[in-house]
């Protein structure tokens, strides 16, 4: 990768949008809902990121019923994230929205990447998360008479109800420390 | 509708037809989920004229394991197994991007012995895969015989592979902060341990030699083929701003003309230090796919012979606690994997396992521009485009 010009990429991003962050190599550029197709759009047009990665979202929720909660309180909302990259160099940046959960809608991407098709139904099955404009916005994985939206923090992996982890057999308890008066002798 | 077929312009009528007019039926024709053709469970529902397609849905699905949800429930440790199942015909490739990113949230610096064997097992993976291609992609355009030597030589890589992890398909190799040693051999912090088995250099260094002059015999035996020229020259041709709009990566990006490989751009494995092409095509049809990957594999081969050359000595393994907790942060880290790019955006929330987990895989947005190639082509044809498509199922649905 040529860091000189990857650096001066992210340093011009950084300067134009007013809310950015670049941790882990990972750029990411933080703008409101309403901006999401016009910056997508500006992307690809004027900077060359125009190779579509992926998109999906985030659940930000506080009470859980998979995994671990976050570690600090936060807002319930859901994040949309969408990666774009260029065909050249390497560089890539991920877009970053936040929506309300009680209004989940966000403008679809299908016009300006075609490639997002699959990635906004699956997105719309797995959170419940539309997207104005999405030419079939229908299930793509689930059977169509599946309830629920599976990758919502709230929805529980039933594998995990009927059989607890870890289970009786599968952990050995720890070794109690020996203080008894002999083993100090 | 009405069709008319033209003798003139048609490669498929002879000549010595006449011009006539037919009336034809739409009809839709459902090709799937169980078909020899579809690599697994992808169903193809087509609305067919005569022979000719003008519309087709793929619906897939069938083998969606919830991954994604499945991640948020286990450490880090245990999705290492769970990843090696996404595209199974190189296990090995699917471990590296997931195991980088947690190193990467966990600022961990890994060995360069470790990042060699890493990449020497990442390439003989993508041998293998371009090897199950080569083999499987004659077949479905009618010719037997390619397939019987290419299990043989996948063969040859898959033994190396099985000599190092002990596993040939789902190798589960990768540790946070390096690799697994070799069966017995002790803590992964000592200098001098038994990584790689005895004469494995060796091993090595004939596989690769006898796997190019494969290469050779698959150029002349598929390559020189002239009913493989006929069914795949000029047949499913995809452009390059196609390709990049509907995130086609890989072989298949490759094979339309666009340069653009990730081992070069970024240094999640030390590729940097090998001298090798990028092979491209230049109409970026299914003859172009084909033998792009088939350069691929000569690549790989070359990346290989280097690297067994100038495997650094020194530990395996980083130091790293016990119990893996990754700090809190974010990061997307993606690799060139043999069917195309592949990446894990993680968020760690500090705990055991991650808060999310998105898996980014190389055939789900491949496949995706299938109704736009697939428009207007004829049945027969639709079996070539498929097969030059070279996905796997697990890693359509995750």
């Amino acid at each position: 990768m040529n860091h000189s010009d990857s650096n001066s990429i992210i340093e011009n991003l950084s300067s134009i949008f007013t809310k950015t962050s670049y941790n882990h190599e990972t750029l990411k550029i933080y703008i409101e809902k309403d901006e999401w197709v016009e910056t997508a759009t500006k992307l690809k047009d004027e900077y060359g990121f125009v190779f579509f990665s992926w998109l999906s979202a985030v659940d930000w929720e506080n009470d859980v019923s998979v995994g671990d909660p976050p570690k600090e309180h936060i807002d319930p909302s859901f994040e949309i994230l969408c990666c774009l990259s260029d065909v050249s160099d390497g560089n890539f940046v991920i877009l970053s929205t936040k929506i309300e959960k009680t209004n989940p809608i966000v403008a679809s991407l299908t016009e300006v990447f075609p490639g997002s098709n699959w990635h906004e139904r699956e997105a719309y099955e797995m959170f419940g998360i539309s997207f104005q404009g999405h030419p079939n916005l229908i299930k793509l994985y689930l059977p169509d008479g599946f309830e629920g939206n599976p990758l919502l923090k709230s929805y529980e992996l039933l594998t995990r109800e009927v059989k607890p982890w870890p289970g009786e057999v599968d952990v050995e308890p720890m070794p109690e420390p020996d203080i008894s008066p002999e083993s100090e002798k | 509708m009405t069709t008319t077929i033209d003798p003139t312009n048609s490669p498929y009528v002879s000549e010595t037809s006449v011009s006539v007019e037919i009336e034809t039926e739409g009809m839709t024709l459902n090709i799937g989920p169980q078909h020899p053709s579809t690599h697994g469970v992808l169903r193809l529902v087509a609305k067919v004229d005569g022979e000719q397609i003008f519309n087709v849905e793929p619906v897939i699905g069938y083998m969606h394991r919830g991954y994604e949800k499945l991640a948020e429930v286990r450490t880090y440790p245990q999705i290492t197994t769970l990843v090696n199942r996404i595209d199974w015909v190189s296990g090995f490739c699917n471990e590296i991007p997931f195991i980088a990113a947690t190193e990467k949230l966990m600022e961990v610096e890994v060995p360069e012995r470790a990042q060699y064997i890493r990449l020497i097992l990442t390439e003989m993976a993508r041998i293998a895969s371009h090897f199950v291609f080569n083999g499987a992609y004659p077949l479905e355009i009618g010719a037997l015989t390619p397939l019987f030597y290419a299990m043989e030589d996948r063969e040859r890589v898959l033994d190396l592979i099985e000599s190092v992890t002990g596993g040939r398909f789902h190798p589960n190799f990768n540790r946070i902060g390096g690799v697994k040693p070799a069966a017995g051999a002790g803590p992964t912090t000592k200098k001098d341990i038994q990584d790689l088995p005895a004469g494995f250099y060796k091993e090595t260094r004939d596989a690769m030699k006898t796997i190019l002059l494969a290469c050779d015999k698959f150029e002349d035996l598929v390559g020189g083929n002239e009913v493989f020229i006929a069914r795949t020259k000029g047949i499913g041709v995809l452009p390059q701003e196609i390709a990049i709009a509907y995130g086609v990566s890989g072989p298949i990006l490759r094979a339309s003309g666009v340069k653009f490989d990730l081992r070069t751009t970024t240094d999640y494995l030390p590729y940097k230090d090998f001298n090798y092409d990028i092979p491209i095509g230049k109409n970026g049809d299914c003859f172009d796919r084909w033998f792009v990957r088939l350069q691929e594999i000569r690549e790989s081969a070359k990346i290989v012979l280097q690297a067994i050359d100038s495997v650094p000595s020194g530990p395996l393994q980083a130091k790293v606690p016990k119990i893996i907790k990754v700090p809190a942060g974010e990061c997307y880290v993606r690799a060139e994997n043999p069917k195309g790019e592949m990446g894990y955006h993680l968020i760690s929330e500090g705990g055991l396992g991650p808060y999310r987990l998105k898996i980014r895989t190389a055939s789900f947005s491949n496949i995706s521009v299938l109704p736009w190639i697939l428009e207007g082509v004829l049945i027969p044809d639709l079996l070539a485009i498929m097969g030059s498509f070279d996905f796997v199922l697990g890693d359509v649905d995750r």
